[in-house]
């Protein structure tokens, strides 16, 4: 204590002298050490964003207008886009919360040979590069995958259709998120201590109840960050729907790229782009919400 | 001791619940009466939590018996048996409220609200918390939550109430309130309880009978004061309290340890450890039989004092009133004579 103000007071004289304070100094250090991340922000979030709305509300004269934003809610190819990339984005987000949320459970209340296999295994997805695992599930699924080669020789005539299809962008997404979620979940459950669970089993809760009463409202904030991580992961997805989903409808992803690099009308792919981001934020903002509103019980 | 038959609540006959490593508990045999409050004691590992939670229902035993009040219980679930528990930490739900909390089992029981309530409110006052229903468990202090714990319990009406350690992680003085505390309501309620602890002070104050646990095995089952003075075995002599452990010679006249001499109860032979209370050592004249010893240390410790002393029978610790202890200076010369020892068999 006594040589810090020692030292704060050489500090003090030394900057009487110079004529800074050592207030300023710090500022300027603490706004010297921000700017990089600050303009790295700029640069790649906020002006890419800004112009991307402005583009949005550009007509082919330059001029200002609400066309492209009409056109994507009513030309009906874009709508049946649309509608397909949220039905899809949904389904599967609920999927993979449902797979996810049992997956965690199992493990998290369960030994044995097969859940140790199961924890060693689910994350190895996570660690697959997006376009090999595409191409996995080509080989898997496809018109001569292996599963269709199997099923011909066992006797199997027709297979269910899953490249270029609505199923195989539902088991991509599948693929892709469940390992993460089913991580987050599991760390959430871990954080449950057994005599919580115990304690409620010794005074009388039976299976169905120590589920409703306990597990789930101690993990439902995680419940809700994974969803939105899904979410927003699966409704910007590109690689799995450019190279197995269906050519009508498309994932947003993919229509924008298109009206982007092939049709040039980057007005309606700016138009996309914002109303993808208008999703998200509101997403997010939801997941910020509920985060900040701090229960009395947090542990 | 032995307890008759018509008394008895809850009682354990050969249990035996072995682990993959290779620990456990075995020939567990062990008859509580109503209203007794049982203490389960023993270093950690020795398997006194295993036998807690064999009765609660969290562990199924490889063989053996469990009953109360005749019963077997072993069939049943722990939401079916008539036991309630109250853990070490982690007790209380952290998203529920007091109120919540001790409402949970009695909803779960179809109790009528205007019953809840009343019932919630007379338990919070039995525990000295009263008008906390409304708080979260983060809210209180760990020596409250326990309190709330040990309510929610009681409000179940339990034929047996279990505590595996509830006061072990509150510190000193909360802890010897909260066992002074649940003594009074154990005592007010006639109830019965099985009390897991490895704190021997907390076992000698609360409980009505002891059972020392080592390695998964009963060392001795009797009285605080029992244990305390007539420990069975060498390891209850080790666990229980300070001892003095000095050499000794049995013979058919008796057991010699220097030149101090005592009756020979058990019929040991050859060499023995006789072990001695620090508070049954005693200064004598010099001219009195006994061991001499030069004192090597003397610490004040409130009341009394302990006192290092160096025998030819090994390093001794000596209890002494603090008006006589200040006489004494490291190096002296001292006498020591004992009132009262027992004797263990070196190869036992």
């Amino acid at each position: 204590m006594n040589v810090d103000k020692a030292g704060l007071i050489k500090m003090k004289g030394k900057t009487e002298r110079t004529g800074i304070s050592s207030q300023t100094k710090a500022s300027i250090t603490g706004l010297l050490m921000v700017i990089p991340s600050f303009a790295l922000l700029v640069f790649t979030v906020i002006i890419p964003i800004s112009l991307a709305v402005k583009e949005s509300f550009l007509d082919t004269d330059r001029a200002f207008s609400l066309k492209n934003y009409t056109y994507l809610f009513t030309d009906k190819a874009m709508q049946s886009n649309l509608m397909f990339t949220l039905n899809l984005t949904l389904i599967s987000t609920a999927l993979t919360l449902l797979i996810g949320y049992l997956l965690a459970i199992y493990l998290r209340f369960n030994e044995g040979r097969i859940t140790d296999w199961i924890r060693k295994l689910y994350y190895i997805p996570m660690f697959v590069p997006g376009v090999i695992a595409t191409y996995g599930i080509i080989n898997m699924y496809g018109n001569h995958g292996w599963l269709m080669r199997i099923g011909n020789a066992l006797g199997f005539e027709s297979f269910p259709r899953f490249i270029y299809d609505y199923n195989g962008l539902l088991l991509a997404n599948l693929w892709f998120n469940i390992p993460f979620t089913t991580m987050l979940l599991s760390s959430a459950l871990a954080g449950i201590p057994n005599s919580v669970i115990e304690s409620a089993r010794d005074v009388g809760a039976g299976k169905i109840s120590i589920f409703a009463k306990f597990i789930v409202p101690m993990t439902y904030k995680t419940l809700l960050v994974a969803a939105t991580f899904s979410f927003m992961g699966m409704i910007g997805a590109f690689t799995a729907p450019f190279l197995i989903g269906p050519n009508a409808p498309q994932v947003l992803g993919v229509a924008m790229q298109q009206s982007f690099s092939i049709y040039h009308e980057v007005g309606i792919a700016s138009a996309m782009a914002v109303f993808m981001f208008l999703l998200c934020s509101g997403m997010g903002y939801f997941y910020i919400r509920s985060m900040i509103k701090e229960e009395p019980a947090a542990r | 001791m032995d307890v008759k038959e018509e008394e008895v609540l809850l009682s354990i006959r050969s249990l035996q619940k072995t682990y993959k490593t290779g620990d456990g508990v075995r020939d567990i045999n062990l008859d509580i009466r109503k209203g007794e409050l049982i203490t389960l004691l023993g270093p950690s590992g020795c398997g006194k939590t295993t036998v807690l939670r064999t009765i609660g229902g969290f562990l199924n035993p490889d063989a053996g018996e469990v009953k109360i009040e005749n019963q077997s219980i072993l069939h049943l679930p722990p939401e079916k048996r008539p036991t309630a528990m109250v853990f070490q930490s982690y007790n209380l739900w952290p998203h529920m409220t007091v109120y919540d909390n001790l409402a949970f089992g009695l909803k779960l029981r179809k109790t009528g609200k205007q019953q809840i309530r009343e019932k919630v409110e007379q338990v919070l006052k039995l525990v000295r918390l009263p008008g906390t229903e409304k708080k979260y468990p983060s809210q209180l202090s760990g020596g409250q939550q326990q309190r709330v714990a040990v309510a929610r319990a009681l409000l179940l009406e339990p034929k047996v109430l279990l505590l595996d350690e509830p006061f072990s992680a509150l510190d000193a003085k909360l802890r010897m309130e909260m066992r002074e505390e649940l003594r009074e309501i154990q005592a007010a309620g006639n109830l019965t309880m099985v009390f897991v602890t490895h704190d021997q002070e907390e076992a000698l104050s609360i409980s009505d009978r002891i059972v020392v646990m080592n390695s998964g095995r009963i060392e001795q089952v009797a009285s605080p004061q029992d244990i305390y003075d007539q420990p069975s075995s060498l390891f209850v002599a080790q666990f229980i309290g300070r001892m003095n452990f000095l050499n000794g010679q049995a013979s058919k006249d008796g057991i010699q340890v220097q030149s101090l001499r005592f009756g020979n109860d058990k019929g040991l032979a050859g060499e023995v450890t006789v072990a001695v209370r620090p508070e049954d050592m005693v200064m004598q004249d010099p001219s009195a039989a006994g061991m001499s010893g030069t004192v090597r240390q003397v610490m004040v410790l409130g009341h009394y004092a302990e006192v290092s002393v160096e025998t030819p029978a090994g390093m001794t610790k000596v209890f002494l009133p603090r008006e006589e202890a200040r006489a004494l200076l490291t190096g002296a010369e001292v006498h020591l004579g004992i009132s009262r020892a027992t004797a263990y068999s070196k190869t036992s």
